[in-house]
């Protein structure tokens, strides 16, 4: 697919992107588009950079080489802070709530980018703020009722399980109204029976229309709801394709999933 | 977020004690006493944004509250322009102060913000030391009154009381709404909170501006209260002693700094044996409050709350309603 192609369909793209940490190239030369409406599994070993170019598409480490396009436009040097603006949503390795604040107010937080009252107006009390929160908290209400947090919506975070606590931040990271959604390791410390339930969430992101990038270590789970899987081995991409073709990669075995 | 139904009662009972009070004080010292707490608390609620919610590490607000209080001065007194424009101006210039101090500092990490604060602090000090015609210099300056009903004692109370229960609906007002969640999302997680679009460089710099307009108004009252000024009277231990305000009264919160204000200045005046201590004192209670509750005293009620009726926290399983989901999706893709 050539880069007028995405672009017309509409996609995340990198290509050929690099980060260098001092002399250690973590991410090299590594291309991967991310399409509406699918599920790109990203997988490899420890360190092979996989949360590393996450990072750099949703934009905490800035790329030394490549481009990263969305929609036909170049974010190389678009902040992190404008990204959610521009639909990409994430969630992090080790979940990042606001600790002693509630369920609620946490999946609040994600729909900053809709919230248009200032600090005077909100002072003031005008009308807008108090609008912004019946609409945000509306949404939050229903993103949380959906992922399965309804019953805890005054719980305070830092008193969540860890399973609550990754469904949070996805309820959160789905309040941007994102396109495109990077999943750090989701399934990580889940039960069998929760990752059954991350799954029926995450297709139906997919099913919702949003492309969804999911970095794990779990392959079963990996390779049963992507529709394409990257493999990565010390920062270059060794494979990619449908989990079909990737499982069968006779390298993509010999240094990740084992014979 | 903060106010709940069963501190209703609490608050309004709070409320008619401090509309009455300089009918129960008894003498005008303690109508005074509780004058100072008012114009503190002015400060310290703006300074509650930013080291409460923020978790900006500010030492330095006593510098803002001296040129609040010298403005004052300086445009009342020494130009003879009307107090309550003065007032505004004063609150105005702390603002700018403010900005223009957060404008650099503020991209500092937490440690080295807090040492550029207290430089502030010490930079006012001899600033006002050394403008001798502007500030009357080491020998001080006075502060006009704002005059009419509000020359007397119990007039000036309520002046400084109504202006201190603006400011605390202001900050009410913001920590409840999406630039309360913004400003705790900058102290428990600043990567979380770029992570949702939060712009956190102008979030602290709007915060530490307005927090340097309430030290400015803060300043106005506390030198009219004072009605003579003196580089000596912005010691930089009051910088510390808003600061403790904060730490002691809870973090994320309105009401513990609010009492913690109270009870920081108002005991050492009515517990002699206190007064004798002095910044033994405050120490000594800072160290029981770090130690003990280092959530501050305002979240020991939260705490009482919890042990009396505890939650049950039994394991359930998250279970996702997916078309509720799928229908959420959607609304969010046509908003």
């Amino acid at each position: 697919m050539s880069v007028a192609d995405v672009a017309a369909s509409g996609g995340l793209q990198a290509t050929r992107v690099t980060k260098r940490f001092g002399g250690v190239v973590a991410v090299d030369a590594v291309s991967l588009d991310l399409r509406p409406g699918e599920i790109h599994g990203l997988i490899g070993p420890n360190g092979s950079g996989k949360t590393t170019l996450l990072n750099l598409l949703s934009g905490y480490y800035a790329i030394d080489d490549g481009t990263i396009v969305l929609d036909g436009e170049t974010l190389n040097r678009t902040p992190v802070q404008r990204r959610p603006f521009l639909g990409v949503a994430r969630t992090f390795q080790k979940p990042r709530l606001l600790g002693s604040l509630s369920v609620l107010d946490n999946a609040m937080l994600g729909g900053w980018r809709d919230a248009r009252a200032g600090f005077v107006g909100t002072a003031l009390a005008l009308g807008r703020a108090r609008r912004d929160d019946a609409v945000l908290r509306a949404r939050a209400l229903e993103l949380l009722h959906g992922v399965g947090l309804g019953g805890v919506l005054d719980r305070r975070a830092n008193q969540l399980d860890h399973a609550e606590q990754r469904f949070l931040e996805i309820a959160r990271g789905l309040a941007m109204r994102p396109r495109f959604i990077l999943l750090d390791e989701p399934a990580g410390g889940l039960t069998e029976h929760e990752i059954e339930q991350l799954a029926r969430v995450v297709t139906t992101l997919r099913d919702g229309g949003i492309g969804v990038l999911v970095v794990e270590h779990h392959t079963d789970f990996v390779f049963r709801i992507c529709d394409r899987v990257t493999t990565l081995n010390l920062g270059r991409m060794i494979a990619q394709g449908s989990p079909q073709h990737v499982r069968n990669d006779p390298e993509v075995i010999r240094v990740y999933l084992g014979a | 977020m903060n106010l709940r139904n069963p501190r209703l009662p609490l608050l309004v009972a709070g409320a008619v004690a401090a509309v009455t009070l300089p009918f129960w004080a008894g003498d005008v010292y303690r109508v005074h006493l509780a004058t100072l707490i008012a114009a503190y608390w002015i400060l310290v609620s703006g300074l509650n944004l930013v080291v409460g919610f923020t978790g900006l590490l500010s030492v330095g607000h006593v510098g803002l509250l001296a040129i609040g209080a010298y403005a004052f001065a300086i445009l009342a007194g020494t130009h003879e322009i009307n107090p309550f424009v003065s007032l505004v101006i004063a609150g105005g210039v702390g603002g700018v102060c403010g900005f223009l101090l957060g404008l650099p500092s503020l991209r500092l990490p937490g440690f080295y913000f807090a040492m550029a604060t207290l430089a502030f602090a010490l930079i006012v000090t001899e600033v006002t030391l050394a403008q001798q015609e502007l500030t009357g210099g080491g020998a001080g300056i006075a502060v006009p009154g704002f005059g009419g009903p509000f020359e007397s004692p119990d007039g000036f109370y309520w002046l400084v009381a109504g202006i201190a229960v603006l400011f605390t609906v202001f900050t009410w007002n913001v920590s409840r709404r999406m630039w309360g969640r913004a400003m705790i999302a900058l102290r428990d997680s600043d990567v979380a909170a770029a992570s949702v679009g939060v712009p956190v460089y102008k979030v602290k710099l709007t915060t530490f501006t307005f927090s340097g307009v309430a030290a400015g108004v803060g300043g106005a009252l506390f030198g009219a209260l004072q009605s003579y000024i003196t580089p000596e009277t912005f010691v930089f231990e009051l910088g510390m002693f808003f600061f403790i305000c904060i730490v002691i009264g809870g973090r994320g919160v309105i009401l513990g700094p609010f009492v913690g204000t109270i009870v920081l200045t108002a005991l050492p005046e009515f517990v002699a044996p206190l007064a004798n201590l002095g910044q033994f004192f405050y120490g000594a209670l800072l160290l029981i409050v770090v130690l003990l509750v280092p959530e501050g005293i305002g979240h020991v009620f939260t705490w009482l709350r919890e042990r009396r009726s505890p939650r049950t926290t039994d394991k359930q399983v998250v279970t996702p309603d997916l078309e509720r989901l799928a229908a959420a999706i959607r609304a969010g893709r046509e908003a």
